[in-house]
């Protein structure tokens, strides 16, 4: 498919070719006339393949929203979404269904397995719905990696949620995705269990290359990303490289939060 | 807690609505069948009551009536006595070929108490006149020849002219045969002798009642019952409703039916919708709400939306019955004219529907109360359910089932269907209680063998199988109405197979040409015909027997017959040099098996051996040994084997024998077991219809219930449809997912059914038939498949609606719970 060349202003074309993921003019309104809601206004956004990047912002700052439409699970109002170079914003429903069970991984707050399914059949779930087998020596990393092993035959209910949490983040990695997308991945679980988890997804970037996207509103969290994307009034609102969580905290201070 | 009962039906009145069309639905059924039956018994009273319109008093009486009309008729207090005289006779209406028989009824000599009302002409005055109800198909001025048949068995001939048309609207008997009206003394003249009863007329200004009185009293010390006109009619009601109350009886088990099933899928419905409410629940717990008033508040919106629906249920009932009563009309076997609503009906209706509302609500509305308040504040658990079927409930089931089966056996053995009957019944029961722990096993087994064909069947299965309490009483529905839809399926076919073997039996030859002396010409010209495979003749000639008296005798071919009958098994022939006696005839002739049997003709004797046999025929002989003994003998029967081939194309073919035959010998008759076996079938054809179609609304229902169940998943899994929207499940799959769960629960449901119907009709076949000889056992494969196919078609279909609203679940719904 030839990719139509777009430029944007202030960013160099090596940044564009490394991109994953990269959002353009990106808009979200609700409603009409007087009571729209703008939850994002205009958003120009690019995420580097390899890259560990958390978006922040406060409550109601559209870093949701972002992900979602990011992800493909949203549909924007104007702009064009890019994952590598499939525009997100051109496809029909089952194209996107076909391409977010191949090429995206998810792993949400709460509420990531299906009930009825075994971890082992969780974690497989996306391939097989795209008809796929799982390599399996990749999947025996991927479950070694995360300490599920002796796990894989149990249901969510008997699972505790740092360990659901990690069977989300191996469903995820599985079809070795574009890029994982991380939705408040530590939001219900204990500071140890959320560390582990945001170890695992730090480990899977550095070890394996793979892009994670997080949503956070916990500084410390974000401090495990390379970069911190920051949001406000669904506009981007700065960056930060190398953070940790003071400067995040600091960063979060000065949009007012 | 009433600000919170009415918001609570307010926002979740959408999801009422599966179970509210299932009272509905039943409530209908009820309301109809009464109002139907109400409306039927108006019909009836309204015309028996036109033939007491004028009458004060009416004398009954089992003795003798003839003597009494003097004595009632010499009272001050009555004008006019009028004996209802009845005799029959059969009448050739020209232009019609054959006779047909006539019941003949008096016209009153008293112009105040006539009470036919005439359609056409006027009632008749003197003898040699007749008015004719519609059935005669008589017109105006015809002569009919009436043959009247005396006390001696003599005939005689008379000549009647139509007068007048008798119009009998609404007389649930106008339909049988055809009435003749004639004066009370052409009546006597016809060989009416007893009146059936004495109609009177009171004279002016005397009540009917006193008439009543004075007449009983004049009549006291006889045997008579002397009621009012408006008594006398209720009463002849009453005695014609017999069979619709018997009619009513039967419809009302199935609107019974359809009442449970109904039932079920409340109580499922409320099961689900109250589940999904826990947390609200547990919150007006915290709140302070105590157990007793959710709990109230539970069954209150249980009991409004069991009226509101039975209040509906009740206006389309009357409405379906007004319908039935349009399309029926008056000149039905059971007449329906407008539309009577009982009070009771309604009434009925309304409790019926509130009250099975109300019942099925209990059980659920006691697992709310035992919500506790902390589970407001615990997350979500997206756990399975896990629910323990009670041990009394498995018990029970089990021992209703060992002791329905053990009367099963018995009413088999016996064989009785009054043993049976209880037995199918209490083992049924007993199923249905068992259902909740059969059914889950089954549909994981259905589960595991779909699963083979992708995810989404696999997801299916799961879910099929996550709440199984839920799977199985939504089953147990669709499983009701299988079960019995097969076992009248099943145990008509039985009927029918076991009917026609005995009619084979009883009727060997398809068509017998009965006559005297028929053409030679006759066997070859009806073998020509199309769908006629062969015939043999049968002479016959009267010899003198034993005894000097004459005795007819037939001649037939054994060998010829045997290849032309359809069954030997109740037809013995005779060999040469033997002769066939009927019991009673041996008995007249004092001869038992092997004895000699002497018979002779014009100076030509035989000798045969006996053979004794219990058969409706004369004495019957070799056709060899009859050409001896009586070389004149003429054809008496032809005997004809049809082409096999479809009941109509039988019929026709007996058709053309008989234009042949009537050509041929015009006194001959020709009869056909074809037409006994299409009388059967149609009879049972249209029973099985009746009953498909009142069990059909049982299985409406159920599958409403599916619909229902899956609808309410949805809404459940929200959340979770969602999450598998965004792993990557097509719109296409997540519809294909709920079809499949829907498939399976129904299929494995129509299975199970159309197994244990199976085997209920089975059984009640042979419990109904081995009385009566060869039970043939049929099952009509492709009827039980078809009833698969409907029931889980109609499953599939049910899950087209909650498949489209998941379908519509945006995949971020999983994320933003």
């Amino acid at each position: 498919m030839p990719v139509p060349v777009m430029t944007v202003p202030g960013e160099p074309p090596a940044a564009r070719a490394g991109a994953a993921v990269r959002a353009a003019g990106l808009r979200k309104t609700y409603g009409r006339g007087e009571t729209a809601v703008h939850a994002l206004a205009g958003v120009d956004v690019t995420f580097a393949r390899g890259g560990f990047t958390a978006i922040m912002g406060p409550s109601g700052s559209g870093k949701s929203t972002l992900m979602h439409c990011l992800a493909g699970l949203d549909t924007a109002t104007a702009g064009s979404v890019w994952l590598g170079d499939t525009e997100l914003t051109a496809l029909r429903d089952d194209e996107l269904t076909a391409l977010r069970r191949q090429r995206i991984g998810f792993v949400f707050q709460a509420f990531n397995l299906l009930p009825v399914l075994p971890a082992r059949e969780n974690i497989v779930l996306p391939m097989q719905l795209a008809g796929q087998r799982p390599d399996p020596a990749w999947f025996d990393d991927v479950v070694a990696r995360l300490g599920l092993r002796e796990r894989l035959g149990h249901r969510p209910h008997e699972l505790s949620g740092g360990q659901q949490q990690r069977v989300a983040i191996a469903r995820a990695l599985l079809p070795r995705p574009d890029v994982v997308f991380a939705d408040e991945p530590t939001g219900n679980l204990d500071s140890r269990a959320g560390a582990e988890v945001l170890g695992l997804l730090r480990s899977s970037v550095r070890e394996t290359g793979q892009t994670v996207v997080m949503v956070t509103h916990d500084p410390s969290a974000a401090a495990y990303a390379d970069r911190v994307v920051l949001l406000a009034d669904g506009r981007l609102a700065g960056e930060l490289t190398e953070p940790t969580a003071e400067s995040v905290l600091d960063a979060l201070r000065g949009l007012g939060a | 807690m009433r600000t919170v009962l009415l918001a609570q039906l307010r926002t979740h009145a959408a999801r009422l609505i599966a179970s509210t069309l299932a009272v509905v639905i039943a409530v209908a059924f009820v309301v109809a069948t009464l109002v139907l039956l109400q409306t039927s018994r108006a019909t009836v009273l309204d015309a028996v009551a036109a033939r007491y319109v004028d009458t004060a008093a009416v004398v009954t009486s089992e003795s003798s009536l003839s003597d009494r009309v003097d004595d009632v008729a010499a009272l001050s207090s009555v004008a006019a006595v009028a004996p209802a005289l009845e005799t029959s006779v059969q009448a050739n209406v020209p232009g019609r070929t054959g006779s047909q028989f006539l019941l003949v009824q008096s016209v009153a000599d008293a112009s105040a108490l006539r009470w036919q009302q005439l359609a056409a002409g006027r009632l008749p005055s003197g003898p040699g006149q007749v008015a004719v109800s519609d059935r005669a198909r008589a017109a105006l001025n015809d002569v009919l020849t009436v043959t009247l048949v005396d006390a001696e068995g003599r005939e005689s001939t008379a000549q009647a002219t139509v007068t007048g048309i008798v119009d009998l609207h609404g007389d649930p008997e106008a339909g049988l045969f055809g009435r003749a009206f004639v004066t009370e003394q052409q009546a006597r003249d016809w060989g009416a002798t007893d009146p059936t009863e004495l109609r009177i007329a009171a004279a002016p200004g005397v009540p009917d009642e006193q008439v009543r009185t004075d007449v009983a009293t004049a009549l006291r010390g006889t045997d008579v019952t002397v009621r009012t006109g408006t008594a006398q009619a209720e009463h002849a009601a009453a005695e014609l409703m017999g069979n619709a109350t018997a009619l009513a009886a039967v419809l009302l088990v199935f609107a019974t039916v359809a009442v449970v099933v109904a039932g079920l899928v409340i109580a499922n419905t409320f099961a689900v919708l109250l589940a999904q409410r826990t947390r609200e629940l547990a919150l007006l717990r915290c709140v302070g709400a105590t157990s007793r008033q959710v709990r109230r508040s539970v069954l209150g919106e249980a009991a409004v939306t069991g009226l509101v629906s039975s209040l509906a249920g009740v206006a389309v009932g009357i409405g379906l019955a007004a319908g039935v009563s349009a399309l029926v009309g008056e000149d039905s076997a059971i007449p329906l004219a407008g539309v009577s609503v009982p009070p009771y009906a309604v009434l009925a209706g309304l409790v019926l529907g509130t009250g099975v509302t109300v019942l099925a609500a209990l059980a659920p509305a006691r697992a709310a109360t035992r919500v506790a308040p902390l589970a407001a504040l615990r997350p979500l658990d997206p756990a399975p359910l896990r629910s323990r079927p009670g041990v009394l409930r498995l018990v029970l089931g089990l021992l209703m089932v060992g002791a329905g089966v053990v009367l099963l056996a018995a009413g088999v053995v016996m064989p009785s269907l009054l043993v049976a009957l209880p037995g199918g019944v209490l083992s049924f029961l007993g199923v249905v209680l068992l259902a909740q722990r059969a059914v889950p096993p089954v549909v994981a087994a259905a589960g595991r063998l779909a699963g083979r064909t992708g995810v989404p069947a696999r997801l299916a299965a799961g879910n099929a199988l996550r709440n199984p309490r839920r799977t199985a009483a939504t089953a147990t529905a669709l499983l009701i109405g299988v079960t019995l839809t097969s076992a009248f399926v099943v145990g008509a076919a039985s009927t029918r197979a076991t009917a026609q073997g005995e009619l084979d039996a009883e009727f060997p030859s398809d068509v017998v040409v009965e006559g005297w002396e028929m053409p030679g010409s006759l066997l070859a010209s009806l073998s020509r015909l199309e769908g006629v495979d062969g015939g043999t003749t049968l002479r016959a000639a009267d010899v003198l027997g034993p005894d000097g008296q004459p005795a007819t005798v037939l001649g037939v071919d054994a060998d010829q017959a045997t290849s032309l009958l359809r069954s030997t098994a109740e037809l013995a022939l005779p060999r040469p040099g033997e002769v066939l006696v009927p019991e009673w005839q041996a008995e007249t002739y004092g001869v038992t098996a092997g004895d000699r049997l002497p018979l002779a003709d014009g100076g030509r004797t035989l000798d045969l051996a006996v053979r004794v046999v219990d058969q409706d025929m004369p004495l019957l002989v070799a056709a060899s040994d009859l050409e001896q003994l009586a070389p004149e003998a003429g054809i008496a029967q032809v005997w004809l084997r049809l082409a096999d081939a479809e009941p109509e194309a039988q019929v026709d073919a007996v058709d053309r024998v008989t234009d042949v035959v009537a050509e041929a010998d015009p006194s001959a008759r020709v009869t056909g077991m074809i037409t006994l076996r299409q009388q059967l079938d149609e009879i049972l054809d249209l029973m099985l219809l009746v009953v498909t179609g009142l069990l059909a609304v049982a299985v409406v229902i159920a599958v409403i219930g599916v619909g229902n169940t899956l609808a309410l998943s949805v809404v459940e899994r929200r959340q979770e449809n969602g999450l598998l929207r965004a792993l990557g499940l097509t719109r296409g799959q997540l519809r294909g997912l709920l079809a499949w769960e829907a498939a399976l629960v129904a299929g494995v449901a129509a299975v199970l059914g159309v197994l244990l119907g199976g085997a209920y009709g089975l059984i009640g076949a042979a419990s109904v038939l081995g009385s009566a000889g060869t039970i043939v056992l049929a099952v009509p494969w492709l009827q039980i498949g078809l009833i698969v196919v409907v029931a889980t078609a109609a499953g599939l279909l049910a899950s087209v609606l909650p498949a489209r609203r998941a379908a519509r679940t945006a995949p971020v719904a999983a994320i933003t719970a």
